[in-house]
């Protein structure tokens, strides 16, 4: 095989790989930036910056941890490049955002709004989690925290959405 | 059992219910309060995916900025190109279906036993199909999707289970890759039909889907 056709070959895969994860990155992005335009800013500085390092990527199966990092880090260099404004969740319904519309199914609406109301230190792992698929440990890591700190924001996550389950809260932890 | 035990446990089984150690999973087998807690948290994780997953509407097309690096913009226009209009396209009802249909049956994962060549049958007969693999089927039924009897195996492959399903009513015109619910999976055409592929791990490599959709018979 010519070393040019390899590399097509390589580009090609890439591409279908980043096209497979594209929806996900995409809903993790929404969840981070409750914000729907900025979140696709995000995505679209992910794919190139994942594009231009795709070399660094040995193993495709660590492709959705990897690509959510670069996510979670292009996030936070746009809110710090461009010094956003905190998003205020009364403004994100009003404006329709899709990630609030309703299916339908008013139970799922409510937990989706509560989930957008939960502080960014506990959304951020609950979401890491549940969406991606990371162990606590990866979270920790991910986060710069202790693992025994993730565990007790992940509780308190889950705690505060018990309620809009119609589910009694857990007794909180120290 | 004290109620430090149980403080304890229910931290953890707040914190990460599937990711349990084996210390609380032993508690858990001698407390029934605490067992409750968990089944409730379950279910309310199962809910809290269904709530993270939200539908995704058209990908809005936007004209590149400014600022952007020339290089930036031809990597977008490369994607582009490369993957067709991936990044405009909402993905199709059809993988979403298929792959939502495979998480009810999560169980069918571990699975380990090779079936017989007549349990596989029994199944392909319903569907009036034939599936003619040489990858170890461990787990084969009959399901109903979209209101047919569509045959879903669990084949066992070097890279680990993978779901297989046998869609003869569901006419695609092209390879089309997914991932929706944690799995990543492909729907590719065959003959007058179509095969689904899902796997937990990675992506499902090009040898497997292949095999697969060469050895249905409609």
């Amino acid at each position: 095989m010519k070393p040019a056709s390899h590399g097509t070959t390589a580009g090609a895969a890439f591409t279908r790989l980043l096209q497979m994860l594209q929806p996900d990155l995409l809903r993790f992005a929404c969840w981070l930036a409750r914000d729907r335009s900025v979140a696709e800013d995000v995505v679209q500085e992910t794919l190139i910056r994942a594009w231009k390092s795709r070399e660094e990527l040995k193993d495709p199966a660590a492709a959705r941890p990897w690509l959510f990092t670069i996510v979670r880090r292009e996030h936070a260099r746009l809110y710090e490049r461009k010094r956003l404004p905190s998003v205020d969740i009364d403004s994100v319904e009003a404006l329709g955002d899709p990630a609030l519309a309703t299916e339908g199914d008013a139970g799922l609406d409510d937990l989706r709004r509560a989930i957008m109301q939960l502080p960014d230190e506990y959304r951020e792992p609950l979401v890491l989690q549940v969406l991606g698929g990371f162990t606590t440990a990866e979270i920790a890591s991910q986060l710069q925290l202790t693992q025994a700190a993730v565990l007790t924001r992940l509780f308190r996550a889950r705690n505060r959405l018990r309620t809009i389950y119609g589910l009694a809260p857990a007794e909180d932890v120290e | 059992m004290s109620a430090t035990d149980c403080r304890h446990a229910r931290l953890h089984i707040g914190a990460a219910p599937h990711e349990l150690p084996a210390a609380i999973a032993q508690h858990l087998a001698g407390c029934a309060e605490c067992s409750r807690f968990r089944d409730e948290t379950l279910a309310l994780d199962a809910r809290l995916r269904s709530a993270l997953e939200v539908p995704l509407p058209r990908f809005r097309e936007r004209a590149p900025r400014s600022r952007r690096l020339a290089l930036a913009a031809s990597v977008v226009l490369a994607l582009l190109l490369a993957g067709g209009a991936w990044l405009v396209n909402p993905k199709p009802a059809l993988a979403g279906e298929i792959a939502e249909h495979v998480t009810h049956e999560a169980g069918s994962w571990d699975k380990q036993q090779v079936l017989s060549p007549a349990d596989i049958n029994a199944v392909l007969q319903q569907a009036g199909v034939r599936f003619d693999t040489s990858l170890p089927v461990v787990y084969a039924m009959a399901c109903p999707f979209r209101g047919r009897h569509v045959p879903h195996f669990v084949v066992q492959t070097p890279q680990g289970p993978m779901t297989v399903m046998l869609l003869a009513h569901e006419k695609v015109s092209a390879r089309t890759e997914f991932s929706e619910h944690g799995l990543s999976g492909v729907v590719l055409p065959a003959g007058e039909g179509s095969v689904a592929v899902l796997t937990r791990n990675g992506t499902v490599p090009d040898e497997v889907a292949g095999e697969v959709a060469g050895a249905v018979r409609w």
